[in-house]
């Protein structure tokens, strides 16, 4: 029974190394970080450092715990664990609108009572397992299962995943890639049969405006020839149109749909 | 105002390819490709009298009549009228403005009759970099990517106004207000905002947006000197970083579409109900950084949609000094 949580913690640290490192790799918008965690509490240009640091040293523990049953790496947890539990206490005092960054991202709801109890019961689980006679993975029983349970009940990351996927936003609100747009677009039907006309495959000029990414490219009569793809789906509605470069109205000479 | 492409194998300048508007153009294609019609920019007929606004150099002034030579070297006289006010960092009358100072008139009847003057005036908008001195402030300011950075100076009589606004005017915290232009130097003189409680690289995000995209979309609308003189024009803040080569756009703290520079724009103000299509011709990034309310009337939702040109602004009823106006944006 001593060894059944080891595998949860093993796991936790782990995805909690991922999600961090992924979390400091796309921080695209900036001041993201600002948001997230006991980063907070740091000075901004020691934030990504601290949330990296804290990867690792999470990626160290989960490490130790799975090959070894060296007592460092088992009280390494036990202390990393009661000392997230003041970090959240802190944090829930200083910045009560900063969510806790514990799996990143998607831990950026404010720190509530049950991330606090949460790390509390992980901190119940490392002492535990302190005194387990097995390394790793070996001790999956069914107390395993009730710890999974028990974690999940008190994680606010799983309802907030499940609101991402139910509360989807709007196309026209969702960031979107060039590349794949451009990508849609080659592999249309409307692409092929009009390729032939265009004098380079690479668009000289596209922007998306709304749901549609519009790229425009010279044929051979030096008319531009504009395709409008719509940016959501597998095989996208695909629009074109070519207009003279004199025209300073919207005078396409043919239309073509395709789905 | 000339943006640079320079993403994805595009180059050249976005105002001016073969001669002709590329925002025009890209609209052109844009309704060519799907059917639609273009639209026009320019204001809505059912807004009553349309306002002008008119820029310029005082070349003479008198308490009746105010000649000015605009950026198009053509002198234009307009009559002042009766009931006209104009300000340069007080309110003052007409008649006592100094000649060689660069006006924006907005005027009645085709631009012939002055309602409102403002003398050089600068709208000074950004995130504080560094705050020096002790009785004058010298603040430097981060204006975003495309306009740099702004020196700006407080006089030591006006910081107590502007600090109650801006309690914490210290790097990082966003900075907005009005004031004149002084051989070349911003002189901040009132509040244009009250300053947002986060910093600047700190904006919240949108609520989520449930069942779909919204037609309009209510917030604030403000406006900037960064644009050309007498240009016509938006910035908006929900742009792609790669379309307009903009690495500080797609913040804002309202849920709003991608739109693209090009895109034109139906704005109501929703103050005096005139209204206006406008092209977007800028990224307005450092707007989006705003999450502050607007209460010209009422007061609006939070975050500052578009961010006008000095004329536009002007011709949609906006009052300068004010720097607001509550705002409604849809697709032109």
């Amino acid at each position: 029974m001593l060894e059944s949580q080891l595998p949860i913690l093993i796991v936790l640290l782990a995805l909690g190394t991922f999600a961090k490192l992924a979390t400091v790799h796309t921080d695209s918008e900036p001041g993201a970080l600002t948001r997230l965690g006991p980063a907070v509490l740091v000075p901004g240009p020691l934030r990504k450092p601290a949330l990296v640091c804290c990867a690792v040293g999470e990626l160290a523990l989960a490490a130790g715990l799975l090959l070894t049953t060296h007592p460092l790496f088992r009280w390494g947890t036990v202390v990393f664990f009661a000392l997230s539990t003041y970090v959240l206490l802190e944090l829930r005092r200083r910045r009560p609108d900063a969510g806790c960054g514990c799996f990143g991202e998607v831990s950026s709801t404010p720190v509530g009572v049950r991330s606090i109890a949460r790390t509390v019961m992980l901190t119940g689980m490392a002492l535990m397992s302190v005194w387990a006679p097995l390394p790793g993975m070996s001790g999956v029983s069914w107390w395993t299962l009730a710890g999974v349970v028990v974690l999940a009940v008190l994680s606010p990351e799983l309802e907030e995943a499940v609101d991402r996927i139910r509360y989807r936003a709007p196309c026209e609100q969702r960031p979107s890639v060039e590349s794949v747009g451009l990508a849609k677009l080659k592999a249309s039907s409307t692409w092929r049969s009009h390729a032939d006309e265009l004098l380079s495959a690479e668009p000289y000029d596209s922007w998306r405006e709304l749901c549609w990414r519009f790229f425009v490219f010279a044929n051979r009569e030096k008319d531009d020839v504009v395709f409008a793809v719509y940016l959501t789906g597998r095989h996208p509605v695909v629009r074109m149109a070519v207009v003279g470069r004199d025209d300073t109205d919207s005078m396409p000479e043919y239309t073509a749909v395709s789905a | 105002m000339c943006i640079l492409l320079s993403s994805g194998g595009k180059s050249g300048e976005l105002c001016d390819a073969r001669g002709v508007n590329s925002t025009e153009r890209r609209r052109i294609l844009a309704a060519a490709a799907l059917g639609r019609d273009a639209g026009h920019p320019g204001p809505d007929p059912e807004g009553g009298d349309p306002l002008r606004a008119v820029s310029g150099q005082i070349v003479d002034v008198s308490p009746h009549l105010i000649i000015i030579d605009t950026e198009q070297g053509v002198e234009e006289r307009l009559v002042i009228a009766p009931w006209a006010t104009a300000w340069h960092g007080v309110d003052l009358a007409p008649g006592d403005l100094p000649i060689g100072a660069t006006v924006v008139i907005r005027a009645l009847r085709d631009g012939k009759v002055a309602e409102r003057i403002w003398a050089d005036i600068t709208r000074m908008t950004g995130a504080i970099l560094s705050v020096e001195g002790r009785r004058d402030l010298h603040v430097e300011l981060d204006c975003g990517p495309h306009r740099g950075r702004r020196s700006v100076l407080i006089p030591y009589r006006t910081t107590g106004r502007l600090r109650v606004r801006h309690p914490q005017l210290e790097p990082g915290y966003l900075f907005d207000a009005i004031g004149i232009r002084d051989e070349g130097v911003g002189h901040a003189l009132l509040p244009a905002t009250s300053q947002p409680g986060h910093p600047a690289r700190a904006v919240p995000t949108p609520p989520p947006a449930y069942g779909g995209a919204q037609q309009r979309i209510s917030g604030t609308a403000t406006w900037s000197d960064a644009f050309d003189c007498d240009e016509r024009g938006a910035a908006y803040p929900m742009v792609e970083r790669s379309d307009a080569a903009c690495p500080d756009a797609e913040v804002s703290c309202v849920g709003l579409p991608y739109l693209a520079i090009g895109s034109l724009l139906h704005i109501r103000n929703v103050c005096t109900e005139r209204a206006a299509n406008m092209p977007i011709v800028a990224c307005g990034c450092m707007a989006g950084r705003f999450c502050d309310r607007c209460v010209e009337c009422g007061t609006s939702p939070r975050g500052r949609i578009v961010e006008l040109s000095a004329s536009s602004f002007v011709e949609l009823g906006g009052e300068l000094t004010k720097g607001c106006f509550n705002a409604r944006v849809g697709l032109g």
